[in-house]
This record gives structure tokens, C-alpha cells and sequence, in this order.
């Protein structure tokens, strides 16, 4: 790599990093100011992704598919277009995506936000059966100042929502100024040039990766703990010399509730664990996953057709489709295999989370407690910061010790979590890994499942409730698996 | 009464050297000694080795809480929380440490799980929820230093203060710390991580100063100042009492001494530049004083408490220069360090920035020191791997370090002269200002030993900070002086804004300033007011010994560091003896 290459590369990841800390500094709900669930990108004139800012692996994964869809609207420099339409280019519809034009390429920014309207506060339903139930669809289309209004006006706090996404028009506006400075400054051939070469040196690095790994097909199933009964996610996972192909058939139909997966966001998880088995340290662009191909039959959980609910597709089926291909190559144990998702919100309040819990023990060493594990890591909501804008009050916040499967390596342990709400309201929990704990590997013992209780009462693993003033939700999550026999 | 002579001290301890200043009647002589184990003998054997006699004002600059804190060798320490939420220093944010490598681990904590307690009773953001219960308080065992941090005590600290009164009570010999005592601001971890810092720290760090201040007093010095992370000064007593305001105390100095020489030299708006050895630490000196930032992780825990906002980055003269599987050249983090040095030292070393710079004619065949370098092993060790190629990778690290302290802290770089020090910074600086369109690169005469320059002109500083987190409407009367943290109802994170007589329109132009919009319409809030007691520091004048111009390209050798002034840029020296470099 040249070393003009280098400088204009570091460049361009400054620009999508500082777009981040302009998202998360001037945003307005906890979820992205304090937990930071958003992630920003840079892509080049054909919508390859150039530069990313490291957040949150399902968002970045997902991204093309947004910039693709944008681009048929043929944005002219400094529009915006907006989308959360998780099968014209979104995950789930509350990560609202906006994409602009900068004088060459393409800037990004996805963010989870709060409340997207729908049938329960927060826009986290257990018992969606279609994506209408979910919120607000916003196909691709240019941000305008009505469509600003819409968003607002479908939302349950509008204040908030426009403090949002004004805080992601101002990450954009800044990733043009300094697109344009870049080009200035270095010429826009030769940034051009760059962007090429930065997508190829990925694939380079990635191919060559791949092809150290021994060649094979390994295939495995799990399953995830649908309303209606277990679903089970099959896969193989064949590496052919510097390429890796991926395919679910035999993966079960899609939901009839809302644990699907739109194609976008099963490729996702799919390259989070290329990233994880190849390059871990490399600072990616679209180039590190040329070299995969990701299919499953259509209809199935893991390619749904519209207007098939997915809320939970993105956080929860996610999860299961890495567990899934990491048990497949056999070299690791399962982390908690849920984000845990707590939605909470009446007329006055939206609030949502997710929650850390065990990572799998590794070849390598003990798995760490209390933390994301595989496609999301978000922080979570100081105990202070919560309490001083919502009617909840934290009453624990410890981990959950011994929790985490025993083995040469232990599982890492989950957490538990009691918020008591001040005021009545909806909760939504959705969760995994309530009936099966993370599987351990290679005779190393199983996480402890995780568990939902409501003043001492267990909730199935999915649960949309009428809560009063005074109830204490509890979260045990789970812990990870271990590896090895003790 | 009189005295013949009156001189001001400041001696910097670092990794490698302890360096000294002298302000004699207005001569500075410098002294650079090896540091040993012990810290306090580098000191004086650094003031003997400058001739320090006659001295009325001592000031210093650390690295024993730092050290400590990185190699874990402060206090068994204990750390008392709520019920409920013992483990808050493990919780952390619950984010991992590596996106993709999943069972990479976050440091550990300082205090292990079996030595973090709980205490019933809690304080919410309304006042006290439930009433404290003493009786609940565990015994803390055999603990040297604990650490409290109790939810809302930055608000209301009677619970903490009862429960720091009972512990001081039952363990009379271990240093007890309240977190509202050092970081009283909302957010509980990163509280309770500066707490335990601060506990765990305290006992090596006050043995050190008080055997440092009783060395002295018997070397007929005056008790030393301890240069702050804020870059202030403060008392033995203040620093040993809470170590984690010490963490960046000498690079502080450094950061100080550069905006001296830029003042002096008649540039109000200066970036300062310390490359070294390992690692490059840069600072935006707005006004020719360091820009501060609110909290800074050292050591992967976050401190929150005022800091000189540097920016540090793991590259410097000595980082190894490797090529990866792509055909990248990498620099760094990896150094060569003192022993085997650079491999133009002909100790074996291997390659380095330092022998890239010796190829490209930018280094003097010998060292000050008697060094003679060996262009050959230097040649040898870079093998195919073009030397300027080197320089260029290792200048983009530094341009991206530079830009993060001033583009995207909303500061054209253009408007700033860059302030070049530390053995390597003088190397670098002409091709990175011309990368930032910067006109002017400021080489201080002491360039080799500007940290320690910065200590004896520090300014006598106590930061004080109070958290309001209210409607800035209903806010009474503020002080004159100082900074206002504002932000938009509902917004986390703040805008510092200098307090002044209509806040509101200052806060709204400079969030349309920093993030391209204003929203008059929402309401304003007071997150904390910052004020510092400051007592100037010692009006220093410096005398040169002689003045030079300088046409590039060409190599000037100064104390400590050598200054490669390319093609295209000439200048003189002014009557600091500082080489002001201009294109």
C-alpha cells in the first residue's frame, strides 16, 4: 500500500469518526448520546463502503444495502435521503439511515432512534405479525422539511426525534464540508484513485486471510425461542481457497411474529464473523467482504419477504445466525446470544436498552463478563443519567457471578439488571437464551440461560405488558459458554 | 533578608531522563541525568548537576503516579458502593475491548471483586430515597486505601460523607477517598473509576513526595510544586492527597513551556508538538495557554478531571518500522526504546524513524554525547523500504494527531503556529505545517528540555468544579471568571462556554459554531460552573547565548534534539533563542 493511500485512508476514517462524535454530542435521547447506537460511514461514487466508524457491527454490515437504495434517487450534492424501510435498504425501522451526496461519494449515518410510532411505545413490539405494526415505513426518499414534520408527527416524542435526527443532519453537513476540503486539498482524481485502491487493499488482505484458513464445509444449527414455538437456523459455512460462501438451507420459514431477518442484516452477521476469523484488526471497507457470498432460500427466517415483521430479527436472529456459524467452526463457545432488548414508554417517556451479558470463552482465554457480544456494543446508560430524565429508578446493577459455563476457559458472566418504573407504563422485552443456555465447545459446560422477571415473575422470553407505578422488571442475562473440559 | 542570587528550579522526570532548568537572573542553564529507581535522587542529582543554588521556587513534574497506575503498583485498595451496585468498576460501560477479537480483556480493574462492598441507603436525583444504614457498611479487611462512590453524591454528598467519616473511623490507617471529594460530576463509573485511581494511588504517591520534599529540604531547596494534569501547580500536600490531578504532569509542563515560548515569541494561537522517543503528544493552545478537556482515560480508566487536552499517539523517533502482509509500512507502536536504540545506534536494534531520518541527511553524524551513527546498520535494517516512505507514514499518524486537536475540535489550523519539541519534534514539524498550511514552526532554544521549562513558569492553579445540572433560567448569580458547561435540555453532552454576562446567546452561537445549528427554542441547561484560583507564575525572561539565521534545506543542531528545516523555509532565531521557521 502506498503510502499516499495510507494518509488519504486515515483521512477518510477521521471524517466518518468525527461524524460520530457530532452524532453522539449534539443527540438528544439516551440511546445515542449515552449508549451510542449508531454507527457513520463513508462510500464512494458506486456505493462501495470506503471508511467506517468501528460502532456497531450490525449497522456497518447492513449499510450497502442503504446506500444502493439511495442511489436511485439520484441525490445531487448537499440532499439527504432518508429510509428505514428494512426491505428497501433498513435493518428494523427504528434505525432511522440517512445518506447524503458529498462531492464524491456517499456519507452515512444510522441511528437507533427511541420511537418510530406503531402499536407499542419505544417501537419494540413482541407480538408484531407484520411490519405495519412496527412503526413508521420510510422508503428512500429526500429528507425535506415535511418529511421532518411526518417523522416527527408519527413519533411519540417528536421533541426528541427532530433533536435526533437534526444531530444526524449536522454529521452530514460536517462529512461534506470535509469531503470537499479532502478534495481540494488533495484533488478529487486522486481521492478517487484512493477509494479504489482502499476497497481493493481490503479485499487483498481478507482474500489472503482466508486463504491460510484450511479449506472445508462445516455446517450446524441452533435454534431461537419464537412466540409460537422453537425456530431452527441451519447453516453451512465453506471456505475454497480465498473465498468463503455461507448458504441457510434448511434454515425454517420465516415467523409468523417478528424474528425475521431482512437479506441485509443476515449478510451483516455473516461478516462479522469473516471479520472475527480473518482481520479483526484491519480497518475495513466494503473490500472485506468481496470475497463472501451469503445465500438462503427466500421466505425462510433469515430472508424474509415483506411485509414480514423484524424487530427482533436485527438484535435477536442476528445473534443466533453468528452463534450458529461459530458453532459450525467449532474453535469457540457461544456468548450470550441476546442483546436483551428493554423497552419502556407512555405518552410522557420512550426509553429503550439493551444489556450485556457473558461472552463464550475463546481458544485463547476466559470469555469477558457483562459486555455485548457479538453484533451490537452499545454501552450502557449511566445509572445518573437515566434517573435524571426518566421515571425509572435503578435498584441493582451488579453481575450475575458464576453464570458463565465452567471449562479450561470459563464463560464470561451475565448481569442483572432491576429497573423499578415510577410511572404506569408499556414494557417490551425481547430476549433470547431463556430456555437454552449459550453452548459451551469442546466439553465445556453451557451458560446459565437468562431470565425476564416482573415483581418476582417469570416472562416468557418475548413479552409486551401493561406495567403499573412501582413494578420492578428484573433482567438475569445469560452467561457464556465455556470451552474445553475443566 | 537579601539575597545575592535569586533562582527558580524546575526539574521534569522522565522514563528515560530527568531533566533540569535554571532561571538564574535571568540565565537558563539546562542538565539532563539518567533517572534512576528513585525518583527523588534523579531530582537532586539533576538540581546539583545545573548548579542550582539560591533557589527560591522549586516546581516538578512527575511520572510516579502514572507509572504506578500503569505497572499496578499503588495501594490495596477497596471500593464501597451502594448495595446493589458493587461491581460498578467491573460493569464499566459494558462495552467490549475489541469489536471483533471477543475475549480481548479491558484492563482489570484496580480493586478486585472480593474487595467491593456494598452499603444500604440510597440518594436519587430528588434527594435521599432511603435512609443510609451504617450497620449494613462491611468490613473493609485489611485495605490500605478505600474508594466511595455513591449514586447522586454530586448532588447530595451526606451519605457518602457518613459512610468516608465511618471508615476513617474503623481504619484509622487507610487513606479513604469520597468520590464527591475529587470528581463531584454525574455519571457514576467514570466517578467511581477517578475515585479508586485517586485511593489506589495516594499512598505511593505521598510516600514519594514527602521523601522527595524532605530530600530537598536537606539539599537547602524549598518545597517542590507539583505540576497538575490541568497544568497548574499545586502543593506537596494537595498532589499527595489526591494523585489522580498528577497523572499528565509532566507532558503538562511541556504544553506550558510551549505556550510561553509561543506568547513570547508574539503568537497568541499555537499547537504544541513533542515528539519523542516513543510516542508523540500534541495540545491546541488557543490563546497561547492549553485547551483542557473534562475527563482523559489513562491506562484504559477513565479520569474525569481537568486535563491539558493532548492528544497522544504511539509513534515517535524510535517506534519500528515493519512491513505488513498488504505491503504496508507500519510505524510503531513498538519502539526501540533506550536499549537497543534505533539500529544507527549499533546496538542491533532494528529499523526505525530515526534511522530513516539519519538516510534522508536529516541527522548529524554524531550525536552531542559523543554518538556516532551508523549509517550502514541503518541501511542495513531498512533493507528495500524507502526512507521517505518511512517519514511519510509516520508524518500522516502525526497529521491525523494534529487535526483531531484542531479541525475537529472546530479550529482552522492555519490560524496557529506549530510549537516543535522533544528529541524528534523539530525533525518533523516544517513538512507537517506545510501539510496544515501553517506559516510558522516555533523551535524553542530547549527544545530537548521544554517540560521542564514549562514547571518553573507554571501558574499556581486549584480547579474547582460544581456540578448544578438545572434550568440555566433558574440559576442565580455566577461567579465572573471561569467556564459554564451548557448544554440543550435533554442533550448529554456539554459545550464549554466562558462565563460571561448573556450565557444563553453564547451557548447557542457556539452550538451553531461546532455542530452547524442552533435551536433557540429549547431550554438551556447548567451542567457545572469550572473556576480556578490562580496565582501567576514567576515572570521568566530568558537570555540567549547567540542568534543565527538559517536557510533551508539545512540541519541545526540544539540542546537535546536536532531541527531539520527543508527546502523552502529560512529563519532566525528571536531573542528567546527560539528559531522562528517561516516558508
Amino acid at each position: 500500500m502506498n503510502v499516499e493511500l495510507q494518509v488519504i485512508g486515515s483521512a477518510l476514517r477521521a471524517v466518518a469518526e468525527e461524524m460520530g462524535a457530532v452524532l453522539i454530542r449534539s443527540a438528544f435521547s439516551a440511546n445515542i448520546k449515552e449508549r451510542r447506537d449508531c454507527s457513520t460511514a463513508i462510500f464512494d461514487e458506486s456505493g462501495r463502503m470506503i471508511a467506517q466508524a468501528e460502532h456497531i457491527p450490525v449497522h456497518l454490515g447492513a449499510m450497502p444495502d442503504a446506500v444502493a437504495a439511495a442511489m436511485s434517487l439520484c441525490l445531487t450534492p448537499g440532499q439527504v435521503c432518508i429510509l428505514n424501510d428494512p426491505y428497501t435498504g433498513g435493518t428494523h425501522l427504528p434505525d432511522v439511515t440517512l445518506v447524503s451526496r458529498t462531492s464524491l461519494g456517499y456519507a452515512v449515518s444510522r441511528a437507533h432512534h427511541a420511537d418510530v410510532g406503531g402499536m407499542e411505545p419505544a417501537s419494540l413490539p413482541a407480538f408484531s405479525r407484520e411490519l405495519y405494526q412496527e412503526g413508521l415505513i420510510i422508503p428512500p426518499m429526500l429528507l425535506t422539511a415535511e418529511v421532518e414534520q411526518l417523522f416527527a408527527a408519527n413519533a411519540r416524542n417528536p421533541d426528541e426525534r427532530r433533536g435526533d435526527l437534526r444531530a444526524q443532519i449536522s454529521a452530514h453537513r460536517l462529512a461534506e464540508r470535509r469531503i470537499d476540503e479532502l478534495c481540494t486539498r488533495r484533488g478529487r482524481e486522486r481521492i478517487a484513485a484512493a477509494m479504489d485502491e482502499l476497497y481493493a487493499y481490503s479485499e487483498r488482505m481478507v482474500r489472503a486471510a482466508i486463504a491460510r484458513l484450511p479449506d472445508g464445509t462445516w455446517s450446524a444449527e441452533d435454534v431461537v425461542e419464537a412466540v409460537d414455538g422453537e425456530l431452527t437456523i441451519r447453516a453451512s459455512f465453506e471456505i475454497a481457497g480465498d473465498e468463503i460462501r455461507i448458504d441457510f438451507t434448511g434454515t425454517d420459514p420465516q415467523d409468523s411474529y417478528n424474528l425475521n431477518c431482512p437479506m441485509s442484516v443476515t449478510r451483516s452477521a455473516c461478516y462479522f464473523v469473516v471479520r472475527c476469523l480473518t482481520e479483526p484488526d484491519l480497518p475495513a471497507s466494503g473490500g472485506a467482504f468481496a470475497p463472501v457470498a451469503v445465500t438462503a432460500p427466500e421466505g425462510c427466517l433469515v430472508h424474509a419477504r415483506a411485509p414480514a415483521a423484524v424487530v427482533a430479527g436485527n438484535t435477536e436472529t442476528a445473534s443466533r445466525i453468528v452463534d450458529v456459524l461459530f458453532r459450525a467452526l467449532g474453535n469457540r463457545a457461544q456468548g450470550q446470544g441476546t442483546m436483551n432488548n428493554v423497552a419502556l414508554g407512555n405518552d410522557g417517556f420512550t426509553y429503550y436498552e439493551t444489556i450485556g451479558g457473558g461472552q463464550g470463552a475463546c481458544a485463547d482465554g476466559d470469555g469477558p463478563s457483562g459486555v455485548h457480544v457479538a453484533m451490537s456494543n452499545t454501552l450502557i446508560t449511566p445509572v445518573e443519567a437515566l434517573e435524571l430524565s426518566y421515571p425509572l429508578r435503578v435498584e441493582r446493577w451488579h453481575l450475575r457471578t458464576g453464570s458463565g459455563g465452567a471449562g479450561r476457559h470459563r464463560g464470561g458472566d451475565g448481569v442483572v439488571r432491576e429497573l423499578r418504573v415510577l410511572e404506569d407504563c408499556r414494557l417490551s422485552v425481547l430476549a433470547e437464551r431463556r430456555a437454552h443456555g449459550p453452548h459451551g465447545a469442546d466439553g465445556g459446560e453451557d451458560g446459565v440461560p437468562g431470565r425476564t422477571l416482573v415483581n418476582g415473575e417469570e416472562q416468557p422470553a418475548k413479552v409486551t405488558r401493561q406495567l403499573h407505578a412501582g413494578d420492578v422488571i428484573r433482567i438475569e442475562t445469560p452467561g457464556g459458554g465455556g470451552l474445553g473440559s475443566g | 533578608m537579601q539575597s545575592t542570587r535569586v533562582a527558580i528550579l524546575g526539574v521534569d522526570v522522565g522514563g528515560t531522563f530527568t531533566d533540569a532548568v535554571l532561571l538564574d537572573g535571568g540565565r537558563v542553564r539546562t542538565a539532563k541525568v539518567p533517572t534512576a529507581l528513585r525518583q527523588e535522587e534523579s531530582v537532586l542529582a539533576a538540581a546539583r548537576a545545573v548548579g542550582a543554588e539560591g533557589v527560591v521556587h522549586f516546581a516538578h513534574g512527575t511520572t510516579v503516579a502514572t507509572n504506578a497506575l500503569l505497572e499496578r503498583r499503588g495501594a490495596r485498595t477497596a471500593f464501597v458502593a451502594n448495595e446493589g451496585f458493587e461491581h460498578l468498576l467491573h460493569l464499566r460501560r459494558q462495552t467490549r475491548a475489541h469489536l471483533y477479537r471477543l475475549c480481548d480483556e479491558h484492563p482489570p480493574p484496580l480493586v478486585p471483586l472480593e474487595r467491593c462492598y456494598g452499603v444500604r441507603g440510597r440518594v436519587g436525583p430528588n434527594g435521599e430515597l432511603e435512609p443510609l444504614d451504617l450497620s449494613t457498611l462491611p468490613d473493609v479487611g485489611d485495605a490500605e486505601a478505600v474508594a466511595v462512590c455513591l449514586l447522586f453524591s454530586f448532588r447530595d454528598p451526606s451519605h457518602e460523607r457518613a459512610v468516608v467519616e465511618e471508615l476513617r473511623r474503623r481504619n484509622p490507617g487507610a487513606h479513604v477517598v469520597a468520590s464527591h471529594e475529587v470528581a463531584p460530576e454525574f455519571r457514576e463509573y467514570e466517578r467511581a473509576s477517578t475515585t479508586a485511581v485517586d485511593a489506589y494511588l495516594a499512598p505511593v504517591a505521598a510516600r514519594y513526595l514527602r521523601a522527595l520534599a524532605d530530600a530537598a529540604r536537606d539539599a537547602g531547596l524549598p518545597e517542590p510544586l507539583v505540576m497538575l494534569s490541568s497544568g497548574g501547580v499545586a502543593s506537596v500536600d494537595e498532589a499527595a492527597a489526591h494523585p489522580a490531578t498528577i497523572l499528565v504532569s509532566g507532558p503538562a509542563g511541556g504544553v506550558v513551556g510551549a505556550g510561553l515560548v509561543a506568547r513570547r515569541a508574539g503568537f497568541e494561537q499555537a499547537i504544541a508538538f513533542d515528539m519523542g522517543g516513543t510516542s508523540t503528544d500534541v495540545c491546541l493552545l488557543p490563546g497561547g495557554r492549553a485547551a483542557r478537556v473534562a475527563e482523559r482515560a489513562v491506562g484504559g480508566l477513565p479520569i474525569r478531571l481537568p486535563t491539558v487536552d493532548l492528544h497522544t499517539v504511539g509513534a515517535g523517533g524510535g517506534s519500528l518500522v515493519t512491513r505488513d502482509a498488504g505491503g504496508a509500512i507500519q510505524v510503531g507502536p513498538e519502539s526501540a526504546g533506550a536499549h537497543p536504540g534505533p539500529a544507527c545506534y549499533g546496538a542491533g536494534g532494528g529499523a526505525t524513524v530515526t534511522d530513516a531520518n539519519l538516510l534522508l541527511g536529516r541527522l548529524p553524524a554524531e550525536l552531542p554525547g559523543g554518538l556516532v551513527l551508523d549509517r550502514a546498520a541503518a541501511e542495513r535494517a531498512l533493507g528495500d523500504i524507502d526512507p521517505q516512505a518511512v517519514i511519510d507514514v509516520v508524518n500522516a499518524e502525526m497529521l491525523r494527531a494534529l487535526r483531531v486537536v484542531s479541525v475537529e475540535r472546530g479550529h482552522d489550523p492555519r490560524d496557529f503556529a506549530l510549537v516543535a519539541f522533544g528529541g524528534a519534534g523539530p525533525l518533523h514539524a516544517c513538512a507537517l505545517a506545510e501539510e496544515l498550511d501553517i506559516e510558522a514552526v516555533l523551535v524553542p532554544e530547549a527544545a530537548g528540555v521544554l517540560s521542564a521549562l514549562g514547571l518553573v513558569a507554571g501558574e499556581e492553579r486549584r480547579d474547582r468544579v460544581v456540578s448544578y445540572v438545572r434550568p440555566l433560567a433558574e440559576v442565580g448569580e455566577l461567579p465572573a471568571d471561569g467556564d459554564a458547561d451548557l448544554r440543550y435540555r435533554g442533550q448529554s453532552f456539554e459545550l464549554t462556554v466562558p462565563l460571561q454576562h448573556d450565557l444563553a446567546a453564547a451557548f447557542h452561537h457556539a452550538h451553531e459554531e461546532r455542530y452547524g445549528h442552533a435551536e433557540p427554542e429549547r431550554e438551556i441547561e447548567l451542567v457545572a460552573v469550572r473556576t480556578a484560583d490562580v496565582t501567576p507564575g514567576p515572570d521568566v525572561s530568558l537570555h540567549v547565548t547567540d542568534c543565527y539565521k538559517v536557510e533551508g534545506p539545512a540541519l541545526v543542531e540544539l540542546h537535546g534534539a536536532t531541527c531539520w528545516v527543508p527546502a523552502g523555509w529560512h529563519g532566525e532565531t528571536n531573542d528567546d533563542g527560539t528559531l522562528v521557521l517561516r516558508r
